[in-house]
């Protein structure tokens, strides 16, 4: 098991520093400069290259990637060219944010597709089922970009329940919590279904009914524990890309998370922010998912031996 | 089971234990009175609250709040006195002098310090200064010298004549031991204007208070429009100007509970060309599209009547403005001059139009392709994210494009724009355009004193006119809409936020009183 673990740590590794390496290369190759769009057209030549000093940005890439690592190795991560603030002082403040946004739309999710999963595939072909995967089918069909609106709409102006948007206390994260979180409880509860109905074809799960066992010790006890395997390997990324930002609900509910700091510093060409910004989404990821790999390795033997 | 109903319970604990964080966070704002605050919706958030820096609107808007400038401008664009009044020594020396206020008080900063002539050199010359590399620096690179006489004079010498020079001293003055000491003004913005900086806990929200009765102010960055709409209905805004789609416009025109103040705007909309394009250099072309376009139905049904005809970079009431007769819609003639041109119903023209990806332009984009699709001209939309796009704009990869020019009240403007020195990088003239007697004029009226400049300008803009190195389009108007219990609020021409040094939210029984 530790040389599953450690095997999956350095391609952890590898994989972020590879992430880091392509993003600050591309970053650097597309069009639009820094300096340009913080100067506008009326500076001259001199005021450019003074300010492309400043910034660092006159050095060759290979210095400028240099500087940015053993920046990381001393966990600086540098300031930002447009605000000047500390880039750890920007990341931090979203982080929690995030975090939270991110939580309660698993919370969200967790409650309506175990249910509805499990419903579905227990009374497969039956009304239950039809009407469990067609609130699924919506959900993953309703874009976010209407799917917040309309329940701000509702909820908000019409009902007066919640905060229409931003980071204001308890309530104001219901909203994009649910928004976030129907989408994704209708892959899972999709996935859940699936898996269960292949787990309850298996012979030792006709075993267990030959057995005697009660139907609620099959399903709870020996059908789901292996139907949830492939349904770990789903949620480790959507951590992964809820922790990454949900960029469009952030933006419909003002909420002060990652991935609205990620976009602007990108169509800002805030070069150090976007670098730091992609560093943290990638470690996130590969964090996430090696976790998830390690309880896949734990959960199912045959992985960590193969 | 077990360990699913585990890793369940953990989270419903985890994400317990954050909401009682962000309940605690919600305890300390309403300690802070945040919840009493006046809250301004925005579209962008402010970059940056140093003065010496800040080059974008919101910023712009923010700062006139928290620092004062020694020159404003009138109502037709000449400077007029700010913190200080001046007088014209010679052609390249000016003096100005610090102005008591309305309480027969020097100006002083919010760190009680007086505003002197030393903090003004100290501002400038930090503004100057390379090192600072500060965006305003090439706009004031001709002051030579600048000398304090006393607390309150100070002189400006020049390398050369300028009689606008008065009109680019418009820097939020910073407080000299500060700006000596490495203070970081963006993040603690200490001036003297009429609002202290309160606190700016994500860069999407911040909080100013006003000196003269504590009045707290939020500005909150909601950048969907539908959404920002939504939270001045439910109450969660107080105010909220500009940015918004017709439709929504026309909707809270409609709301009886929403007041609504609207004020013809200066920002200046057009359609570029690129006079180096085998295509959009020939001048019937450029004159063909702009009897194509029909800005009546445009402004109508697109901007929702929220905007007004443009035929030059001033409006007409500004002092450099100039009467002009614009290219009204004219099909027939338009069609006529493609004909000339060799275009017809078979022989069409293709041309590239590009455009930032913001929704509203995209839209504007749509329209102008359709318009001139009539004219035998198919147009192909390319939309990019701001920062491509700009660099296309300057690089002169472009045949046509739309902008809009923001906050333009100098016509040191026609330099910058149309000038053949100014050509990218040095410059906007990003049509390329290269005519002799548009630089001679642009020279000419450099010269001059601003009654002469006036008909110089006036000569300049009906040569662009008949030129077309763009077609101009409208001035938006600035639109404000507010909640009932806001009082005193104005609108501006050019869209800043003064008037909130006055507005105030009327207490519920001064409501009742107001409406018997």
């Amino acid at each position: 098991m530790l040389n599953y673990i450690l095997s999956r740590l350095l391609s952890a590794f590898v994989v972020i520093f590879g992430v880091v390496f392509i993003v600050f290369m591309l970053i650097h190759m597309v069009p639009g400069d820094p300096v340009e769009v913080m100067l506008g057209e009326s500076a001259t030549a001199i005021d450019r290259e003074a300010l492309r000093q400043s910034l660092g940005l006159d050095k060759p890439l290979w210095q400028q990637f240099y500087h940015f690592i053993h920046g990381l190795i001393n966990f600086d991560l540098g300031y930002s060219l447009h605000s000047k603030k500390p880039i750890s002082e920007l990341i931090s403040a979203r982080i929690g944010p995030t975090v939270e946004l991110t939580l309660a739309s698993l919370l969200v999710a967790f409650m309506i597709a175990f249910p509805l999963g499990i419903l579905a595939a227990l009374k497969k072909d039956q009304l239950a089922d039809a009407g469990a995967m067609s609130f699924s089918l919506m959900g993953v069909s309703i874009p976010n970009f209407l799917m917040g609106p309309l329940l701000i709409l509702f909820f908000s102006v019409f009902l007066g329940w919640f905060p229409v948007s931003g980071k204001s206390g308890l309530d104001s994260l219901v909203l994009p919590a649910v928004t976030l979180g129907t989408a994704l409880a209708a892959v899972l509860s999709r996935m859940i279904r699936a898996s269960l109905l292949e787990i309850l074809n298996e012979d030792y799960i006709r075993t267990a009914k030959a057995k005697g066992l009660s139907r609620a010790r099959i399903i709870g006890l020996h059908a789901l524990r292996n139907a949830l395997l492939p349904v770990i390997t789903l949620i480790g990324l959507q951590i992964g890309a809820l922790l990454a930002g949900a960029v469009i609900t952030e933006i419909v509910f003002s909420w002060p998370g990652l991935g609205q700091l990620t976009i602007e510093s990108i169509q800002k060409r805030d070069y150090p922010v976007v670098q730091a910004c992609i560093l943290l989404i990638s470690t996130t990821y590969v964090v996430v998912n090696t976790l998830t790999d390690i309880v896949y390795g734990m959960l199912d033997p045959r992985i960590r031996l193969g | 089971m077990g360990c699913v109903i585990k890793r369940i319970l953990l989270s419903v604990l985890i994400t317990a234990f954050l909401f009682s964080i962000t309940a605690c966070s919600d305890e300390q704002a309403n300690h802070h009175g945040i919840n009493k605050a006046i809250r301004f919706g925005l579209s962008t958030a402010p970059v940056t609250l140093d003065p010496l820096q800040a080059t974008d609107a919101a910023s712009g808007r923010i700062n006139r709040l928290i620092y004062q400038r020694l020159v404003e401008f009138g109502t037709d664009n000449k400077p007029i006195p700010g913190i200080t009044r001046w007088q014209q020594i010679d052609a390249q020396h000016y003096r100005f002098t610090l102005l008591k206020n309305s309480l027969s008080q020097f100006p002083r900063f919010h760190h009680n310090k007086a505003l002197t002539a030393h903090d003004i050199k100290a501002t400038y010359d930090a503004v100057l200064d390379i090192k600072t590399a500060s965006p305003h620096r090439n706009s004031l690179k001709h002051i030579e010298r600048i000398k304090v006489l006393d607390e309150h004079t100070i002189d400006f010498y020049l390398s050369r004549p300028d009689p606008l020079f008065p009109a680019f001293l418009v820097i939020g003055i910073v407080p000299e031991d500060l700006l000596k000491s490495g203070h970081s003004f963006n993040d603690k913005p200490v001036g003297s204007g009429a609002f202290v900086f309160s606190h700016w806990p994500f860069d999407e929200q911040l909080f100013v208070r006003r000196q003269t009765d504590q009045q707290l102010f939020e500005f909150l960055k909601v950048s969907n429009p539908t959404v920002r709409v939504l939270k001045l209905l439910r109450g969660e805004l107080d105010l909220i100007q500009n940015n918004l789609p017709p439709e929504h416009i026309t909707y809270l025109k409609d709301n009886k509970a929403i007041k609504s103040l609207t004020k013809m705007g200066s920002n200046y909309t057009y359609l570029g060309f690129n006079l180096n394009d085998e295509n959009t250099s020939q001048l019937a072309l450029r004159q063909a599209i702009a009897y194509a376009l029909d800005r009546d139905k445009i402004i109508r049904y697109a901007l929702g009547n929220g905007a007004q005809k443009a035929n030059g970079f001033f409006p007409e009431q500004h002092w450099a403005g100039a009467r002009l007769t614009g290219y009204n819609s004219d099909q027939k003639k338009a069609i006529e001059l493609m004909q000339q041109l060799g275009y017809s119903g078979q022989k069409r023209l293709q041309l590239t139009y590009k455009t930032s990806s913001d929704p509203f332009r995209i839209r504007i984009a749509t329209i102008i392709q359709s318009q001139l699709k009539e004219i035998f001209i198919d147009v192909d939309i390319r939309s990019y994210d701001w920062g491509t796009f700009y660099g296309d704009i300057k690089n002169g990869h472009f045949q046509l494009y739309s902008l809009t020019w923001v906050g333009i009240s100098t016509p040191d403007i026609f330099r910058y724009v149309f000038h053949s020195d100014s050509l990218p990088p040095s410059g906007a003239n990003r049509g390329r355009l290269n005519n002799a007697l548009i630089d001679q004029l642009i020279e000419k009226a450099e010269q001059q004193s601003l009654t002469e400049q006036a008909n110089t300008y006036q000569e300049l803009q009906e040569q662009l006119h008949r030129l077309l190195p763009y077609v101009s389009l409208w001035y938006e108007d600035n639109i404000a809409f507010f909640q009932d219990d806001i009082h005193d609020y104005r609108v501006s021409s050019d869209g800043n936020y003064d008037a909130l040094k006055h507005v105030q939210r009327l207490l519920p029984a001064t409501k009742a009183q107001g409406s018997k």
